[in-house]
């Protein structure tokens, strides 16, 4: 995971790239404020950011102040560190948009400890975002489903009247059947979908994301089927 | 023997024109209405007593139409034909006095075996 390192101060910088490159991170380094806006501006750009209070260009609430007033793509957590300890610093750090913060210099555990429980918050808040997405998926599908189900309505029931009136050994009967049954098809995708309460998603491919699984979520619950279709 | 006209209510022309021919077909007399305020006019005329509803109607909706027809006519027997069947619970459309509820697209022996069926019942009740 990535991870930027906002430290004017070359050792410490030093210390800390060293601490979390063991840590299995893959450090981005600024030694100013505006190098380290402009690493957060890039594709990709780290999710998790280390950030000294006091530095050129730039200060770390500064900062803070500029990133969350930014509409991002992903959600980013600012672990601010200080070397005062004056309450009302932390205050306005916090106020500035950290997500965190942690007296100069770290104890490393809590370091650590400290970035998991900003991962763990990254990790919820993509867990969030995904779900929202799906479930303007599912809202969009359900409304398209109640559009089509009119016409496929009139679809279904007009070729039902016209094989009232045809003898089986018409030739046009049997084409006229493949138009029932596949307009009753349509039926039961539209309804499958519509009876969606809860849903539910399988892992389509690790990294891709999640795709929504109708046959899974639209599984009754329980209770009559409001519609039982007849077998074609 | 009761008279046997259906009252079909949908603010699609096609759907009436469907429901209107399969009925006639079947050998029920079909009404037609394209809103809840317009089938209200029609049964305040002359009571119609067994009817399909659809319940996205502008104006009134179907449920609300159910409703005033039953408080009007208990012994009316409305039945429910909806394309938006996660819009409106079948809890609620019970309770507004629907005898059955069908999701577009329905087939057409379902909605004959309904009709039947209600005009069945309005033979037995009228025996009493």
């Amino acid at each position: 995971m990535k991870i930027l390192v906002a430290e004017d101060d070359l050792t410490t910088r030093t210390l800390l790239s060293g601490v979390l490159t063991r840590w299995g991170y893959e450090v981005v380094p600024a030694d100013d404020g505006r190098q380290a806006w402009e690493r957060l501006q890039e594709p990709e750009a780290p999710q998790l950011a280390v950030v000294d209070w006091v530095m050129p260009e730039m200060s770390g609430p500064e900062l803070c102040r500029k990133l969350r007033a930014q509409e991002r793509e992903s959600p980013l957590f600012i672990l601010l560190l200080t070397s005062k300890g004056e309450p009302q610093d932390i205050v306005e750090g916090l106020e500035a948009g950290g997500d965190d913060y942690l007296t100069k210099p770290p104890d490393n555990e809590e370091l650590r400890a400290r970035l998991n429980a900003g991962r763990r918050m990254l990790e919820l808040q993509a867990a969030l975002a995904q779900k929202k997405k799906l479930q303007g998926v599912l809202e969009m599908a359900g409304a398209v489903c109640h559009e089509l189900n009119q016409p496929v309505q009139s679809v279904l029931g007009f070729s039902e009247l016209l094989l009232m009136d045809l003898s089986p050994a018409d030739p046009g009967y049997d084409l006229l059947k493949n138009i029932k049954i596949a307009s009753e098809r349509i039926g039961m995708l539209t309804g499958r979908i519509m009876k969606i309460t809860k849903y539910r998603t399988k892992e389509y491919l690790a990294g891709v994301g999640q795709i929504i699984d109708i046959n899974e979520a639209s599984e009754p619950e329980g209770g009559p089927e409001l519609l039982a279709h007849k077998e074609a | 023997m009761t008279d046997r006209t259906i009252l079909v209510v949908d603010d699609e022309s096609m759907i009436r024109d469907l429901f209107r021919r399969f009925f006639e077909q079947a050998g029920y007399s079909v009404q037609t209405a394209e809103s809840a305020e317009e089938a209200l006019e029609m049964v305040r005329e002359t009571p119609i007593w067994v009817l399909f509803l659809d319940l996205n109607l502008p104006g009134m909706n179907g449920v609300e139409l159910c409703r005033q027809i039953r408080r009007s006519w208990p012994m009316a027997i409305p039945y429910a034909v909806t394309g938006y069947a996660s819009l409106f619970e079948l809890s609620s459309c019970r309770e507004a006095g629907f005898e059955d509820y069908f999701t577009k697209p329905v087939n057409l022996d379902d909605l004959l075996q309904a009709a039947e069926n209600a005009f069945g019942k309005l033979e037995r009740w009228k025996e009493r």
